[in-house]
């Protein structure tokens, strides 16, 4: 009789009921609709099929970051450093690139090496970032809100040191700009989109159907046990800081491509907005919930608030008080909306 | 035998532990004496000894303690809520409103009082928002005090007028000269007011810390916040006042920033969370709260401004973000290094 009691289901688990989490997403759904039906009553020519396309295009970094952002935050993990890594790759993938000895201002010469060996030596110099993370965060047991930060202000400082302060956009070979410039022709639709879209689906597929990727939940929802059933925790955590930067990093080289510039103000902030998005797709700090689609939603809902805002020509000041309020409401109603469901 | 053995080792034990207490109690002021030796040997070959431009000389003292006004006055506070276990990321922009909103308040003709009043009370304002969303509404202190940052950057850039930089003399409005006697006139010792505000705000900290309740208090929740509420302890009043506090000093450092640059720049607090929370962590209070001390977080704040503006002196200024971020992680393994218990997850 106990036994039998022990082993009824509980009430999430039950068929027919929605999990948690994709009733979340389904939630973010509903407001994406709202919020959208609203904005296109706003303002004007909102509704355009081309508009609706550039909410999602224009948006790539963002959501490229996200999946890292994402994975990290669902094992209670922040990553701030993103937007330095973002910098850091630009800066240094221009400066392998750039001819030896060309001229004498010293922000025109780099090292002359080839565009694919530079791209493969930048994206390593980003991941040393995340090593650093997960070195401190993994090993050392540091909160990681302290450590991305001090590792955010070490790549765009390093970045800073090698453009002194500016940026390095002289003696570029041509291939450089060839990433950038692809696309299909006569629509927003470039290389990085497409491999927006690609990383979107493998995370998804990630997420979803591997081992790996059920775990980083379990290690969200109780990093103790899950060290104790045999999981090991540092490894996980290397292998998504390392992720984590490594996206920021293709990030990087595909802006510095499309800009054919290394700038070492590049991506300022873009480590709030990854966050802020992860936040609004319904993704926990405190314990294993949250998922990339709902992560995605998150994008769309932020990029139609603040088109938008500049659609009814708000300063763009607005921004931060708006993404402020957004993502406070945003926290606040899954809370109200999960309570709610669970009474 | 195997007794005698258990017993060496854990003199073994004692030992090291002492030892590591030691280093912890003195690691700091070795830093501190290394980083003003280093930088007062540079630059030997072009002046002298506590000559002037020497990094040991009367001016140069001084204008390092003026410019380490705002963390000082600051960092006192955002210590006790370190060792409470809370953190804002926050003050920051906290910092720049309050510049904005009293630089605002001198330009459009109020005189100083009210306007340093008004400007505390929106100070005390942003420190009880903060509260209620980690107190009241239990949002995780990080995410509630990112979204407050980001409210707060964009209030003071809402509230400079399109086209400017910052609140500052314009066409029709000039700004009074005397904005500029809070945190540059000098009263004692060549050092202005705001200089001996920002210690009477560290000796009401170290008070604070020391000798009230509201310190053991925050000890309490910072070592085990279910233990000190079991206790009797109300830990959401305790942390909503400690972010009040918070609020008040930043305002207060806001201020101080503005009466010295004599403009309201709505970015001129970005990266202060960062210099406090660095002070605090070389001052050796611990991540997770519980124990720490308001006065060695000051010897931390002095080094780190020593670092960021002695060293502008050697190298370029496109440096200091690198220096700043190296310091920060050596500050984190220092801490790491020397913590007395290691908790393994």
């Amino acid at each position: 009789m106990q036994i039998k009691q022990l082993q009824k289901p509980s009430k999430p688990l039950t068929k027919g009921t929605l999990s948690d989490e994709s009733f979340i997403t389904l939630f973010m759904v509903g407001v994406l609709i709202v919020v959208f039906g609203i904005a296109c009553f706003a303002v004007p020519n909102f509704y355009k099929a081309q508009n609706i396309i550039n909410l999602v295009t224009n948006n790539w970094f963002i959501i490229i970051l996200g999946i890292g952002v994402t994975f990290l935050l669902i094992t209670g993990n922040f990553d701030m450093s993103v937007g330095g890594v973002i910098a850091l790759t630009g800066v240094l993938a221009v400066y392998f690139c750039q001819g030896r000895n060309v001229s004498q201002n010293v922000l025109a010469n780099g090292l002359g090496l080839p565009y694919g060996v530079a791209v493969g030596l930048a994206l390593l110099c980003a991941m040393g970032v995340g090593a650093i993370n997960a070195f401190f965060i993994a090993r050392l047991k540091v909160p990681s809100i302290i450590v991305t930060l001090g590792t955010m202000m070490l790549a765009r400082g390093t970045a800073q040191v090698i453009t002194q302060g500016a940026q390095r956009n002289t003696s570029l070979p041509d291939s450089f700009g060839v990433l950038g410039s692809l696309g299909i022709p006569g629509t927003s639709i470039r290389l990085a989109v497409i491999v927006m879209i690609v990383l979107i689906l493998v995370a998804f597929i990630f997420e979803k159907k591997t081992v790996f990727g059920r775990r980083i939940y379990l290690i969200g929802a109780n990093p103790v046990a899950a060290r104790l059933s045999g999981i090991n925790v540092t490894r996980y955590l290397t292998a998504l800081y390392l992720l984590s930067s490594l996206l920021a990093g293709i990030t990087g080289i595909l802006l510095a491509s499309e800009f054919k510039a290394g700038v070492s103000s590049r991506a300022l902030g873009y480590e709030f907005d990854a966050l802020v998005v992860a936040l609004l797709g319904g993704v926990s700090i405190s314990g294993g919930f949250g998922s990339v689609l709902g992560m995605f939603l998150g994008a769309i809902i932020l990029s139609v608030v603040t088109s938008s805002a500049t659609g009814l020509l708000l300063s763009p000041d607005w921004q931060f008080t708006l993404k402020g309020i957004v993502t406070f409401i945003a926290i606040l109603a899954q809370r109200f909306a999960l309570d709610k469901r669970r009474n | 035998m195997n007794i005698v053995k258990a017993d060496s080792i854990r003199q073994k034990l004692d030992r090291s532990t002492a030892v590591r207490a030691t280093i912890k109690q003195v690691y700091i002021y070795v830093v501190l004496a290394t980083i003003v030796f280093i930088f007062s040997i540079v630059k030997l070959d072009k002046v002298e000894f506590f000559g002037r431009g020497h990094f040991l000389s009367p001016d140069s003292i001084i204008n390092l303690l003026r410019t380490a006004v705002p963390i000082l006055t600051l960092s006192g506070a955002f210590t006790l809520l370190m060792i409470s276990g809370y953190i804002d990321l926050s003050v920051g922009s906290a910092m720049s409103l309050s510049a904005v909103v009293f630089s605002w308040m001198i330009l459009n003709g109020f005189s100083f009082l009210p306007a340093l009043v008004i400007t505390l009370i929106v100070g005390i304002a942003m420190g009880f928002l903060n509260g209620t969303l980690v107190m009241k509404l239990r949002i995780t202190p990080v995410i509630a005090t990112l979204v407050t940052l980001s409210i707060f950057k964009g209030m003071a850039l809402l509230i400079v007028p399109d086209g400017l930089s910052s609140i500052k003399s314009s066409a029709e409005k000039t700004m009074p000269a005397w904005i500029n006697d809070y945190a540059r006139k000098e009263v004692l010792f060549g050092l202005p007011w705001a200089f001996w505000v920002a210690i009477l705000a560290i000796v009401i900290m170290v008070i604070i810390q020391k000798k009230t309740i509201l310190g053991k208090y925050a000890a309490a929740i910072g070592g085990n916040r279910l233990a000190a509420e079991l206790s009797g302890i109300n830990a959401v009043l305790v942390g909503w006042l400690i972010y009040i506090i918070v609020g008040f000093f930043a305002a207060l450092a806001g201020i101080a920033r503005a009466s010295y640059m004599s403009l309201g720049d709505p970015l001129s607090g970005d990266n202060m969370e960062l210099a406090c929370i660095i002070a605090v962590l070389l001052g050796g209070t611990a991540f997770s709260g519980g124990e720490g001390s308001v006065a060695k977080t000051m010897i931390g704040a002095i080094i780190i401004m020593c670092v960021t503006t002695g060293l502008m002196t050697v190298i370029p200024a496109y440096w200091q973000t690198l220096a700043t971020g190296s310091v920060l992680l050596i500050a984190v393994v220092m801490n790491q290094l020397l913590a007395q218990d290691k908790v393994k997850v």
